[in-house]
């Protein structure tokens, strides 16, 4: 195996050895914090309810932040290209990023109905913030210089856009996308906990937790945990793939 | 194939004047440098010629229309100071740049920028990302992007001043190979007086700020040229006239 993979596998064992010890040494009662080894025995216990219910969860994730990329891909051009509308949207979008979220779940859910659409509604509108924020800044750091070149042959508006500001923007997004991976499932969890619709992992953790099944608890939180760490190494492949250009992602002197 | 004209052309921004009222007729086909000491509006001037800019007063034609007509036919191609190549473009998508933009206006007879990019010595350099390449190498693509375009009309702005003194050598031979016996119009600003005289038909000198022309200095050095024309006596004494016009412009 080479040292790239390995470094991270041994700092993941280290941590759920260190976790199996504290609770095996007795100093955590087992409903506060399960043993890994006992919530993985679990989870393969029960593999096809997990299975479905991360399905659902990823589903809900996934297209929820795809959506808000868009959003923040049509709000950030506009913004980065008038100022009165960017001066007019930026309390807003500050407003949506300070509120918590969790406060507002159940009126979501009375106004749109149950399952899937507050899921997505709520996901997408959470991440939308930092996204169009991101394309702002992204755009508005596009080579002056090129954009000059532009103009000298009377390029169009969208081929500045699609030419330059967007891919000029890649850095930042990817950087934001790194944080919304965390809120986007964090919000499909605590929906899926509320909206009435019985799917997903949130759903099994909130059953679980009024019910105090501590196994079927643990392993909802442990499924969780694996699908933020699969997401967030998918997202480092596209990255790589998509900036292959870019410094970050050369070969750094230490 | 490309005259320029400029009638009592004025340029403000604001109160500020930047262009004096100033007449001039380039030929076409003719290599010319503008000379003048930083801020004193030689990129304003260009700008405007390039229809980037408006004229603040006066007249410009380009090929007998105004400047904007022009560029939106792609008839004017630019060499920026910084190269501005696109980070995420390989060096052969760069030079293709200004050809992958407004393309219903390219021309039909266009040199394949991989051609030129071979002449400029980047042959073996097609398919890699600009951080690979010296500053000189990626200068050498900015100035395939433009050529690329085969435009009538040629604008660089002090494209070399950011090079070694070395790397502006070759690039003044190379760019004299590239552009002669091509009907090209070239407009080239700069403050080196070698350069000027190296590359120039004709050059241009300017005194500081406002524009206003000190000097409108012939060079009738032999062509094709290559590095030994600047061994020449005839090119020193070119030099030394051109540094003279320089300093009465400066004490004016
Ligand atoms: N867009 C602009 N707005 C206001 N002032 C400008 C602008 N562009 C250039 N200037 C001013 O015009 C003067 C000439 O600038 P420039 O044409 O860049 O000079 P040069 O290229 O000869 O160094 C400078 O004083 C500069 O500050
Ligand atoms: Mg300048």
């Amino acid at each position: 195996m080479n040292k790239r993979l390995l470094a991270p596998v041994v700092g993941i064992l280290v941590f759920l050895g260190a976790w199996e010890v504290l609770v095996r040494a007795g100093h955590v009662r087992p409903f506060v914090l399960r043993a890994p080894s006992r919530i993985v025995r679990y989870l393969t216990q029960h593999p096809s309810g997990y299975a479905s219910a991360a399905w659902v969860t990823i589903q809900h994730a996934s297209i929820g932040t795809l959506i808000a990329l868009l959003v923040a891909l049509l709000f950030g051009s506009a913004m980065a290209a008038s100022e009165f509308f960017e001066h007019a949207a930026q309390p807003v979008l500050t407003l949506l990023q300070v509120t918590p979220f969790v406060a507002y779940i159940a009126s979501v859910v009375l106004w749109i109905g149950s399952g899937t659409k507050p899921a997505l509604f709520i996901v997408a509108l959470v991440c939308m913030p930092a996204f169009t924020f991101a394309t702002v800044d992204g755009m508005r750091s596009a080579d002056p210089a090129t954009r000059e070149l532009l103009a000298s042959v009377d390029a169009a508006r969208w081929e500045v856009l699609w030419r330059l500001r967007l891919p000029s923007a890649l850095p930042s997004l990817f950087t934001t996308a790194r944080y919304n991976v965390g809120l986007a499932l964090i919000a499909a969890y605590l929906v899926e906990g509320g909206n009435f619709a019985d799917e997903g992992l949130g759903s099994i953790g909130r059953r679980a937790a009024s019910l105090n099944q501590g196994d079927a608890l643990w392993s909802a939180i442990f499924a969780m945990a694996l699908l933020g760490t699969i997401s967030l190494v998918l997202l480092s492949l596209l990255q790589r793939v998509a900036m292959r250009w870019h410094v970050s992602q050369r070969r750094q002197l230490r | 194939m490309s005259r320029i004209v400029l009638r009592d052309l004025t340029k403000q921004f604001g109160e500020l004047a930047v262009v004096d009222p100033l007449s001039l007729d380039i030929e076409a086909g003719q290599f010319v440098s503008i000379i003048g000491p930083s801020g004193c509006g030689k990129t304003t001037l260009v700008r405007v010629i390039a229809g980037l800019e408006p004229a603040t007063g006066g007249e410009v034609e380009v090929d007998g229309a105004a400047p904007i007509e022009a560029r939106t036919h792609k008839r004017v191609a630019m060499v920026p100071q910084q190269p501005g190549l696109l980070p995420w473009r390989t060096v052969r998508a760069n030079a293709r740049l200004l050809l992958d933009v407004n393309r219903s206006t390219n021309p039909v007879d266009a040199v394949a920028p991989e051609t030129l990019l071979d002449e400029v010595g980047l042959g073996a350099f097609l398919d890699v990302f600009p951080h690979e390449l010296s500053g000189g190498m990626q200068q050498r693509v900015a100035l395939v992007r433009a050529l690329a375009l085969h435009a009538p009309l040629l604008v660089m702005d002090e494209p070399f001043a950011a090079l070694d003194e070395i790397t502006r050598a070759e690039m003044r031979v190379m760019l004299n190979r590239l552009v002669e016996g091509k009907g090209v119009t070239v407009l080239f600003v700069t403050h080196s007086i070698t350069e000027a005289v190296a590359l120039s038909d004709r050059v241009l000198v300017s005194s500081p700020r406002p524009t206003r022309l000190i000097a409108d200095i012939a060079i009738d050095l032999d062509r094709p040229r290559s590095a030994e024309v600047e061994d020449d006596p005839r090119f020193v004494e070119l030099c030394a006239e051109v540094r003279h016009a320089l300093h009465r412009g400066m004490n004016a």
